[in-house]
Order: structure tokens, then sequence, then C-alpha cells
């Protein structure tokens, strides 16, 4: 017990905290009250569900796939997947397609799950903001600065790892990643890449102001 | 470990433990009240120093083991100040209902204070009322909790017969309650940290040290994971199991009733 207790507190922590940093999140968790998702992660040892109200609440379940889904209630949708399906989930309209591939098992309501992904990727937090809030605004701007340089480092990392990584491929084709990581990768520098975009903008404003 | 809470003095009154001492038998449930009324105001802050943060942790689990769902009716008895009584508020939603019961009404009012400063409001109810005989309908609820409450029910027997009258058929009773370590090196330990430092923690933070000798000597006095088990099935519930956390410091009891 106290681990998966611990992880539970923990992700419920985190996910609330994120969500009242963004206010237009409340509304999004308002169209979900009363709405429970539950998913079954492999290899994860227990299913997880998340409980929404003005909040989310984070159990572990104890009980099978079969169970639950015995159980299920009109505002429920159980899904069952595997942790590197899980990052394919972010794109709703890829949902149909990962269920054909019995990549994904969707039992009950599947607009649950739309509103849950929705809830989470339209998130906007605006740090800026938030370090602003406790500090002030010119210590704010310098550490958006630092954090954009932060960003363009990591990027040209991620830059240079890419071609050393594409070159020992050529030799050692047995070591070639699966497709799906390949993807997760880039998308990953791309979404790096947005960020770094988004803080110049920003900057630019500040410097405008 | 046997139950023998109850034994028979000289003199013919019947007597029972509170803690290591012999009291009255009628005497120990105002002698309990007053170490909750006195503990009341610190209650929650002495959980956390005392366990560390841990009792968060057997709570969730606990709560994780319920299987509350929306619309369900829950009890928590000897609720005190509701951190159950919390979560499950948010889990029955609006369509459900939670009783906060409690034999103790400073226990009682913190947890309303508390819960209502959390804007949980509207589908509790605040009960006192005494475990080993509930102000409640036959076959009410469906899941029945008890927290760190039992060992501190002068009958206990009584109370686990009376949850079992007010749950439905199908429903499920889930009993947290300090039990007997696994381990006799654990045991060794533990008896070193509530015998010498729990008290003089009770003295530090809530100026109470009697109250906190008082919730390590009624922790040996329980009844360990199979007597209680027994008690269980002697008041009727089936599938009866319990489960260790934290090396057997605390236990799990979980009973259906069909
Ligand atoms: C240690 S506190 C536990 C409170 C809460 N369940 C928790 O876990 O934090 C024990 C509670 O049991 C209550 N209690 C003691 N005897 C009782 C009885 N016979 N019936 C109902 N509650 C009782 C006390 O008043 C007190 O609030």
């Amino acid at each position: 017990m106290p681990a998966t207790a611990l992880l539970s507190a923990v992700v419920e922590s985190s996910v609330n905290k994120l969500l009242q940093l963004d206010p237009d999140s409340q509304a999004r968790l308002a169209q979900l009250q009363g709405a429970r998702l539950i998913a079954f992660i492999d290899p994860l040892p227990q299913g997880v569900m998340l409980v929404f109200s003005e909040q989310i609440d984070v159990l572990m379940v104890p009980e099978s796939f079969d169970t639950i889904v015995a159980q299920l209630g009109s505002q429920d949708c159980c899904i069952k997947t595997s942790l590197q399906t899980l990052p394919e989930l972010k794109n709703t309209n890829m949902l149909t397609r990962l269920i054909q591939q019995n990549k994904l098992q969707v039992e009950g309501e599947l607009a649950v799950a739309q509103k849950v992904s929705g809830l989470f990727q339209q998130l906007d937090i605006d740090v800026e903001e938030i370090v602003a809030g406790y500090t002030n605004d010119i210590i704010a701007h310098q550490s958006m600065r630092v954090a954009e340089r932060i960003g363009q480092h990591a990027e040209r990392v991620f830059a240079n790892l890419a071609t050393i990584t594409g070159n020992a491929l050529v030799e050692e084709k047995q070591l070639a990643a699966h497709r799906l990581a390949v993807m997760h990768f880039s998308d990953q520098v791309n979404s790096i890449r947005d960020d770094v975009a988004k803080l110049e903008a920003r900057l630019q404003k500040l410097e405008q102001q | 470990m046997s139950d023998n809470q109850t034994n028979t003095s000289i003199d013919k009154t019947p007597t029972t433990h509170f803690g290591f001492q012999q009291v009255e038998k009628n005497q120990k449930a105002s002698m309990v009240a007053n170490v909750f009324d006195s503990v009341a105001a610190k209650y929650d802050v002495m959980n956390d120093l005392m366990s560390m943060g841990v009792h968060r942790l057997w709570k969730r689990y606990t709560i994780d083991c319920s299987g509350v769902r929306n619309g369900q009716k829950v009890l928590d008895i000897a609720g005190g100040t509701g951190d159950l009584t919390a979560k499950f508020s948010r889990l029955v939603g609006p369509k459900g209902r939670v009783t906060l019961a409690d034999i103790n009404l400073s226990m009682l009012k913190v947890g309303r204070d508390k819960l209502r400063d959390r804007g949980l409001v509207g589908n509790i109810d605040y009960v006192q009322a005494d475990a080993e005989a509930l102000p409640f309908p036959d076959n009410h609820f469906d899941v029945v909790t008890m927290a760190f409450g039992l060992r501190n029910v002068t009958e206990k027997q009584n109370a686990l017969n009376s949850i079992y009258r007010v749950l439905k058929p199908g429903g499920r009773l889930l009993v947290l309650e300090f039990s007997k370590p696994a381990s006799a090196q654990l045991s060794k330990i533990y008896d070193m940290y509530s015998f010498h430092i729990l008290p003089k923690m009770g003295q530090l933070v809530a100026n109470d040290a009697e109250s906190y000798q008082y919730l390590a000597e009624s922790i040996r006095m329980h009844p360990d994971q199979e007597t209680l088990k027994g008690m269980f099935e002697t008041a009727g519930f089936e599938q009866c199991d319990y489960q260790n956390l934290t090396g057997g410091i605390v236990a799990l009891h979980r009973g259906y009733k069909f």
C-alpha cells in the first residue's frame, strides 16, 4: 500500500495545482462534474480512477478491468491501454484507429475521455504572471529570459542528439527506435520549439510595454 | 490477543479496560469522551505529527478499497474531524449522501467547521451517535467506514452488530484501526515510540500527555488482526479479510453483508 497511495496523493495534488493555475480550466472541469474516468495502463499494477467534481480526486483501483466495466454508470468511461500508447491519446482523432489496432479498449462514455483530454490539452498557464506574483515584473521578465535561453539550449541539444542518434542508427540498424518513439520524440522537440516561440512573443510584448 | 474487554470484579461490577486501567464499564464512554473533548481542537495537527503524515495514506487506501460511487449512501462512524467524509462527499456527488457520525460533539463540531470551510455542503449529515446503538434504519447504507474509532468503543461486538444491521445487503464495512505489528523488531521500536515519544509530543503540542498515553495504551488493548476478523464473522459479515499496512501497525479489515 502506501506506495500506491503516495503515488495517487502526489498525482492528485499536482493535477489540481495545475488546474488552479489556469482560471479557464474551471469551465472545462464543470462539464465533467460527476463523471469518472478509469484507466488501466499496462504495466501499472492497478487501475487509476479520476473522479470529477469541483476538483479531481485520484484513486487507485484494486478491482479488475472487467469488474469495473460491469459497474459503469452513465457518466463513466473506462479505458485500457499501455504506457507506450498513452502519448498517442493526446490526439483524439486517432482514438478510432487505436481501438482498431487493439491498442486501446474503451468502455462506457467516450465523451468523458475526450473531455478529460481537452481539459489538460487546453491548459494555458501564464508562467510569467505566476512568477510575477511571487517576485515582481522585472524579476519575472529576467526569469523568462533565462528560461528562453535554457529552451534554446535544450533545442540545440535535442537537435544534436537527433543527428548523433541518426548517424548511429545507420550503422546499428537493429537499435532503430520504434516509429512511435521517434514520433513522440519529435513531438517533444516541437513542443519545446513552440514553448520557446511563445516565450519570445511574450518577451517582445513586455519589451514594448 | 483475545478481546476479553469485559470482566466482572469481586464486587460484581462489570469492568472493562480504559487503556491499561480497569474501569467500570458504564464509565468508559464518558472517559473516552473526556479524551476526545480534550484533543478535539488539536486533533488534526497531532495526527499529522504523530504519524508523520502517514495516516493520510492509510485513509487514502481505505477510500480506494471502499468502492464508493456516485449516488451512494455512506456512513463514516466515529468520523471525528471528517477526513474520510470529505472525500466521500465528492465521490457520492449531489445525488448521494454521507453521514458523519460520532459520539463526541466537540469532534463533530471541529469536523463540521472544517468541511464547511472547504465548501463541502449539501450532501453531508452530522449526527451524534454511539456506534453501539446506531440511530439509523435497517439496510440503509451502501458503505460504512470506521477509522481509528473501534478501539475506543466499550463493547466492540455490539458496534459491529449495529453496523451490520444498518448496512444494505451487498454493502461493505471497512475498519481501519491500529493493530499488531507483524515483526518483533518493529513491535519494539513502535512500543518505544508510543510509550515514550508520543506522550511527550502530546504534552508539548497539545499540553495533554495523559490523552496520548491513553492512545498508546488503547492500541495495545485492541484485538489483534485475527481476533477482529473473528468478531466481524460473529456479527454476520462474509468474505472477511484484512490487510496489514505499514508492517501491521495498522490493519484494514473488510467484510460484506450479503
Ligand atoms: C481517533 S478518533 C478518529 C477520528 C477519525 N475517524 C479519523 O480517522 O481521523 C476516534 C473517534 O471515535 C469517536 N468515538 C469513540 N467512541 C465512540 C462510539 N462509541 N461511537 C461513536 N464514536 C466514538 C471519538 O469521539 C473520536 O472522534
